[in-house]
């Protein structure tokens, strides 16, 4: 392997390890406005915030096994979809984040 | 069955029961929303090499369902051998060798402890523990060859060729149809035999012929198991200690072969050639019996009744006469179908390769 392919790589799993902890707080952010899968991956990727299915889905049956998200299985255009959205605790949860959010990107920006 | 449904059957295989369902309808409608919007930008319905591109896009089934697992157990040996993906996959095949050949062994042992053989539990023991590690060795060693080939090569998959029960081996057949006419359609069926290997026929062969090495072994000792109580009177003939090790290296390749199949079920005109072989080498075999004239012997030539069980013995080598020549005859017979086919499908694969997916086909 050669050192620009091996730098490469560590690009691109420090970019994932990035966007990774922004991602949860992108779909908290969309999930303020009830969604189903496939329009919130699109209202995702319309932001600049692409999400592959594989990553979404586990990632919102994560949340809302941890009680920030509610889930509900309704009739759209005569087909069964599980509309998100945020719960109570993801609400508030969600305002800490925003809150720790914004102070990191201010240190940052102070220091890039 | 269509390509989407292949692919959520795929995926829901390797998923946790209790979510299985609920996972697999979200995904679904996810799948059909981003096809239905793709065809009305189309304003046509998509192609199956365009849903299949869809699908593709998405990803190796086995891992997007890892994905979804809270269970990330793996087996590791100083490095890791068998990861997450596989590891539920393996546990399972693992527990159902290891539990089959237990019971079987466990049948054969009762078996001749209630006809009075003598059986210690050392036996017992030390013929489950050899089980035990043949079965184990086997099914790691063909789980981390999977495991690495996933490793290295996670887009390398099939749709087509995904979760063992192929109900689009159909449209191989539609295709053909349209595109060869009719004519085309006896070289389809033919290529039927040329399918992918299923993986739980490589399964089930491999135990099987684990389990008959066992009672072959077992009856060379222990006539019993051919005779039951009539083992005390009857005997096997010379020839069957003869041809017993032939029988056990011919067991013994076709174990390698399914395992071979196992991990590589696409290496279709491999396993054709390796039956032509060993049924050869069975064939031989069998010859070799037939010359033989005799196979089952009085066991005590000196005993009163000798003479009455020596008839006995002359009667039931008569039948076994007709038993083994027919077989040989069948076998032949299949020896040559096989050779007809395999040259038949080589031919038709060798001519002009205008019929998409069906050519990929064997190896």
């Amino acid at each position: 392997m050669t050192p620009g392919t091996d730098n490469h790589e560590l690009f691109e799993n420090l970019r994932l390890e990035l966007r990774r902890g922004s991602l949860v707080l992108a779909v908290l952010a969309a999930l303020r406005k009830e969604h189903y899968g496939y329009t919130l991956r699109k209202t995702l990727s319309e932001r600049g915030m692409a999400i592959d299915e594989g990553t979404l889905y586990p990632l919102l049956r994560r949340l809302e096994s941890h009680g920030l998200l509610v889930s509900e299985w309704r009739e759209e255009d005569k087909r069964n979809k599980r509309f998100y959205k945020l719960s109570a605790d993801g609400k508030e949860i969600f305002k800490q984040l925003m809150a720790e959010w914004q102070s990191i990107s201010t240190s940052l920006n102070g220091m890039l | 069955m269509d390509l989407v449904e292949s692919y959520l059957n795929a995926v829901a295989k390797a998923l946790p029961e209790e979510q299985r369902a609920d996972i697999i309808s979200e995904l679904s409608e996810d799948i059909r929303s981003e096809m239905e919007e793709r065809q009305k930008v189309l304003g046509r319905p998509l192609t199956e090499e365009e849903q299949e591109g869809l699908l593709k896009k998405r990803g190796n089934p086995w891992l997007l369902a890892a994905r979804y697992r809270q269970d990330h157990r793996s087996v590791a040996f100083g490095r890791q051998i068998i990861g997450p993906v596989l590891y539920p996959f393996y546990v399972k095949v693992l527990s159902f060798n290891l539990g089959l050949t237990f019971l079987i062994v466990g049948i054969i042992f009762l078996a001749l402890r209630l006809a009075g053989q003598k059986i210690s539990v050392g036996d017992m023991v030390s013929t489950c523990t050899l089980q035990f590690f043949i079965q184990f060795g086997v099914v790691t060693l063909i789980f981390s060859v999977v495991e690495k080939h996933l490793t290295k090569h996670p887009d390398r998959w099939h749709i087509k060729g995904m979760g063992g029960k192929f109900r689009l081996d159909l449209n191989i057949e539609r295709d053909f149809q349209v595109r060869m006419g009719q004519a085309c359609m006896r070289q389809a069926r033919m290529g039927s035999h040329m399918r992918e290997v299923s993986r739980f026929e490589s399964v089930s062969i491999i135990v099987a012929l684990a389990v008959a090495l066992v009672w072959w072994s077992s009856v060379q000792s222990h006539p019993f198991l051919i005779f039951g109580p009539a083992a005390a009177l009857f005997n096997l003939a010379p020839i069957w200690h003869q041809i017993y090790f032939p029988i056990v290296v011919l067991t013994d390749l076709e174990i390698v072969r399914a395992i071979i199949n196992l991990v590589r079920p696409d290496w279709t005109q491999f396993r054709a050639i390796a039956r032509v072989i060993l049924q050869a080498g069975g064939l031989a075999v069998m010859w070799f019996a037939i010359k033989a004239g005799s196979w089952v012997m009085v066991a005590n030539p000196a005993a009163d009744a000798a003479g009455k069980y020596a008839q006995v013995a002359h009667i039931v080598n008569q039948c076994l006469v007709y038993v083994f020549v027919s077989a040989a005859i069948f076998s032949g017979a299949m020896i040559i179908f096989r050779i007809t086919e395999l040259v038949r499908w080589r031919r038709w694969h060798a001519g002009p390769r205008n019929v998409g997916s069906a050519a990929k086909e064997g190896n």
